[in-house]
C-alpha cells in the first residue's frame, strides 16, 4: 500500500498504477483523510471511511463477497452488483423535501436606522435621523400579505435593520396584521427579531414575550473585542446619568434578562435562550478560546462561527478585518476542538456549522439552513423585503442593492403577486446556479450531498452566480470543515460521536409557532 | 505588444501603455457559449470586445474601465482563462447532467409557486395562442410533418409525404428516436 504524496494536494489520492474496475462500485466520489483514510460517499449521500488499501481493493473490484468490507459496501450501497435503486431515490427524495414548497424565512427590513455602529457593516445601516428609511405600515401589510401566500406551510416573519426596534410601532403591527390574517390562513407562523438589544426597555420586552417573538442577537466575543467593532454612542439623559456607550453590556444585560423572563413562563431553559451570533473578524481569530467562554457564561446553547461576508462593510476596511480563510479553520478547529472538550464535562453548547453538516451526514436529512443546501434557498426559500417595499431572494442581495447593484431584485410589494416573485427568472437562474450537480468541482465532491454555496457570494466575489469553487472561500470554509468533521468521523471517538449525534437533535420550539396555543 | 509574465505569449499579449490585454482562444477548446459566459462576467470592470483571430480563433480584448499596470491585467486575463475553462467544463456538466438538473429545478420551481390561484387563472387569456413557437416545438408530430396542403386530422396527418412534401432532416431523426 502506498502513502497518500504529501505533494498531492489536500484531499487527493494516489491512484497510479491502481487499475480500477468501473462494474464493481456503484457511483461514489471519494477524498482522502489524513492517516491513510479515504471517505466514500454516493449519490443519496451515505458514507463510509475505508483504509486506504481497502480503498484500492474497492476501486478496482478486488473486494472477495465473503468478507467484512464487501459487506459494509454493500450495506452502504456503494456495489454496482447490489445497488438499490428504491433505496438511493427514497434517500435523496428525503434530503430534498425542502423543495416540496416555497419560502419559509422572510425577512422584514422594517428600517435601515441603527443606533450601533458596526466596523463589518455599512451597505446595511442608516444614521438615527434618517428616518425616510423606516418602513410603512401599508408597506409592511403587502410584505405580510405576499409572506402568508407561501406555499410553505411554515412561515417565519424576522424583523431586522438597520436596528427593528427603532422602528417598533411597525414591527408591532406586522404581529397584529399577520396574526389576524392568519387566523384564516392556519400557516405555522412565528415571529423573530434580530437585535442588538441597546434599545430594548421592560415595556417592549413584555410586548414580546407576550406575542412570543424569538429574540437573536449578536455578540463578537468578549466585551473588549465586542466594544471595539460594534460602537454605542454614550447618551446623556434629561436627569444628567450618562448611558450606553458600551454595546456589549447592553446586550449582556438583556441576555440574561431575557432568559430569565423565559424560565419566569415556565419554560425549558435548555429550549429557550436568547441566541446570538457571532461574526469572525481578523481580531477574533485568536481569541477562539475567550469567545467560547463568553459564549458559555451567558448561557447560549449554540455558537455560529461565522466567517465574515465580503456583503456589509465597505471596501475601505475590507483588508483590515477579512483573512485567509486558511487562519480561519484553524480558528475553527481550535474552538470547536474546545467545544467539544466542555460537552465531554458536561457543558451543553453546539457549533451552527458543524450542526448543520453532521445533521446531513449523520441523520440523512438536511435542516433546510439556506446558503447551505442544493438548489441554494435564495427565493425558493427566503425572501428579503427592503424598507421601501422592495422584494430580494436574500438579504445579500437587499444588501448589494443599498451599493447599486441590483441584480438581486425582484419587484416591489405594491404589485407583486407571489407566483410572479418566487417564479422570477432571476430566482430560476438562481436555482440553476445554486444546484451543485451543475457546478464544476461540486460534481466530483464527495462533501457534494451535504454542501451548498449561495449564488450571491459568488457574484459579489467572483462577478458570476455560478462561480469558480477552487476560488471560493465560501468552498473553502465549507470544504475545511467538513475535512474537520469526517476526520473525528472517522477517529470515532464514542465520546464525541455522542456528542456530535446531540448535536443534531433538532428539538421543535413549539412556543414559539403562533397557532399553537399557549 | 508585449509578453504577460508566465502566460504563453502566443496566445496572450499585453499593451500596458494602453491599458488592454489581449487573449486568443481555440474554439475547438473553447466553444462559443463558454467564451460568451466567461467574457461577460468582466463587463463591470471590463469593455470587452470579441472578434475572429483566424477561422477557428477567437480574439478576446479587455480593457479595464480604471488604470491598471501590468499586474492588474496579468489578474484579469489569468481570471479569465479560469473562468473560460469554468463556462467550457460546466456546460458540459449541464449537458451530462441535464435530466438531474431539470428535475430539481422544475421540483424546486414548481413546489415553491404552487398552483395558480383561481384570479391568475382569470387572468389568463386563452384565447390567443400559447406562446410564440417559431420551431413548432409545440406542435404534435403529425401537426408538424403533415404533408403539405393535406386535410387536417389524424388520419391525413399520417398519410405519407408522396409529392416531395417537407423531408425530416437527420436532428429530427435522432429527437425522435431518443424520445421514443
Ligand atoms: S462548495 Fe466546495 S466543498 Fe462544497 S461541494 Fe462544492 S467543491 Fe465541495
Amino acid at each position: 500500500m502506498t502513502a497518500p504524496s504529501s505533494t498531492l494536494p489536500a484531499g487527493a489520492f494516489p491512484l497510479g498504477g491502481l487499475t480500477t474496475d468501473a462494474s464493481f462500485p456503484a457511483f461514489f466520489r471519494y477524498r482522502a483523510l489524513p492517516g491513510d483514510r479515504v471517505l466514500l460517499t454516493n449519490l443519496e449521500g451515505n458514507f463510509l471511511v475505508l483504509a486506504a488499501d481497502e480503498f484500492r481493493a474497492f476501486a478496482s473490484g478486488q473486494v472477495d463477497p465473503g468478507s467484512e468490507l464487501y459487506a459494509r459496501l454493500r450495506d452502504g450501497n456503494f456495489l454496482r452488483a447490489h445497488f438499490d435503486t428504491e433505496r438511493a431515490a427514497e434517500g435523496l427524495r428525503r434530503r430534498k423535501r425542502f423543495l416540496g414548497y416555497g419560502p419559509n424565512l422572510h425577512m422584514l427590513v422594517v428600517t435601515l436606522r441603527c443606533n450601533e455602529t458596526c466596523v463589518y457593516c455599512h451597505a446595511s445601516r442608516a444614521p438615527m435621523e434618517a428616518t425616510h428609511t423606516d418602513m410603512s405600515r401599508e408597506t409592511a401589510e403587502r410584505c405580510v400579505d405576499l409572506a402568508l401566500s407561501s406555499t410553505s406551510p411554515g412561515i417565519t416573519l424576522e424583523f431586522q435593520g438597520g436596528e427593528p426596534l427603532v422602528n417598533f410601532d411597525v414591527v408591532k403591527h406586522v404581529i397584529e396584521y399577520a396574526r389576524e390574517k392568519n387566523a384564516t390562513i392556519g400557516k405555522a407562523l412565528e415571529f423573530t427579531m434580530v437585535s442588538n438589544l441597546a434599545m430594548m426597555d421592560e415595556e417592549k420586552l413584555a410586548y414580546l414575550m407576550a406575542q412570543r417573538v424569538q429574540i437573536c442577537t449578536s455578540i463578537d466575543g468578549p466585551q473588549g473585542l465586542h466594544d471595539k467593532q460594534r460602537k454605542l454612542p454614550a447618551l446623556k439623559l434629561a436627569s444628567g446619568e450618562k448611558t450606553g456607550g458600551s454595546a456589549w453590556e447592553a446586550a449582556v444585560h438583556w441576555i440574561r434578562r431575557i432568559n430569565e423572563a423565559y424560565e419566569q413562563q415556565g419554560l425549558d431553559p435548555t429550549l429557550y435562550r436568547v441566541e446570538a451570533l457571532l461574526t469572525t473578524t481578523r481580531d477574533t481569530l485568536p481569541l477562539w478560546k475567550e469567545v467560547v467562554d463568553q459564549y458559555v457564561d451567558l448561557g447560549c446553547r449554540a455558537l455560529f462561527l461565522r466567517p465574515i461576508d465580503p456583503f456589509g462593510f465597505a471596501e475601505r476596511t475590507g483588508p483590515r478585518l477579512e483573512y485567509p480563510r486558511a487562519e480561519y479553520l484553524e480558528f475553527y478547529r481550535r474552538a470547536v476542538d474546545y467545544m467539544i472538550e466542555l460537552n465531554l464535562q458536561g457543558v451543553q453548547v453546539l457549533e451552527r456549522y458543524a450542526a448543520i453538516f453532521l445533521t446531513k451526514i449523520l441523520r440523512g436529512e438536511d435542516p433546510n439552513f439556506l446558503d447551505i443546501r442544493s438548489p441554494s434557498g435564495a427565493g425558493i426559500g427566503a425572501l428579503a423585503y427592503n424598507y421601501d417595499g422592495g422584494i430580494f431572494t436574500c438579504d445579500e442581495g437587499r444588501m448589494l442593492h443599498e451599493t447599486g447593484d441590483d441584480t438581486f431584485l425582484l419587484g416591489h410589494v405594491s404589485d407583486a403577486t407571489y407566483r410572479g416573485v418566487v417564479g422570477h427568472e432571476t430566482v430560476r437562474a438562481l436555482v440553476l446556479a445554486g444546484n451543485l450537480d451543475a457546478r464544476p468541482d461540486c460534481v466530483n465532491c464527495a462533501y457534494q450531498p451535504y454542501c451548498g454555496v449561495a449564488p450571491s457570494h459568488s457574484h459579489k466575489t467572483q462577478g458570476t452566480i455560478f462561480g469558480r469553487m477552487r476560488e471560493s472561500s465560501v468552498c473553502a470554509v465549507h470544504k475545511g470543515i467538513q475535512d474537520y468533521l469526517f476526520e473525528k468521523i472517522a477517529d470515532a471517538d464514542p465520546g464525541v460521536m455522542e456528542v456530535f449525534e446531540r448535536w443534531t437533535t433538532i428539538r421543535p420550539r413549539e412556543h414559539f409557532i403562533q397557532s399553537v396555543d399557549p | 505588444m508585449g509578453e504577460v509574465a508566465g502566460m504563453p505569449d502566443a496566445q496572450v499579449e499585453a499593451e500596458v501603455a494602453e491599458g488592454r490585454v489581449t487573449l486568443v482562444v481555440d474554439e475547438s477548446v473553447y466553444p462559443l457559449d463558454a467564451v460568451y459566459g466567461a467574457t461577460y462576467t468582466f463587463i463591470d470592470r471590463c469593455y470587452v470586445l470579441l472578434d475572429r483571430a483566424a477561422p477557428t480563433r477567437l480574439r478576446i480584448s479587455l480593457t479595464p474601465k480604471h488604470d491598471a499596470d501590468a499586474d492588474a491585467l496579468r489578474a484579469y486575463v489569468g481570471e479569465l482563462q479560469n473562468e473560460l475553462l469554468s463556462c467550457a467544463w460546466r456546460s458540459q456538466i449541464v449537458r451530462e447532467n441535464r435530466a438531474v438538473i431539470e428535475a430539481v429545478t422544475l421540483r424546486a420551481v414548481s413546489g415553491a409557486m404552487g398552483p395558480p390561484s383561481l384570479d391568475e387563472l382569470e387572468d389568463f387569456d386563452f384565447s390567443e395562442e400559447p406562446f410564440e413557437d417559431p420551431l413548432g416545438i409545440g406542435l404534435s408530430w403529425e401537426e408538424k410533418y403533415k404533408k403539405k396542403g393535406a386535410a387536417d386530422g389524424p388520419s391525413a396527418a399520417a398519410a405519407p409525404a408522396a409529392d416531395g412534401g417537407e423531408e425530416r432532416d437527420a436532428d429530427d431523426n435522432r429527437d425522435e428516436t431518443e424520445s421514443a
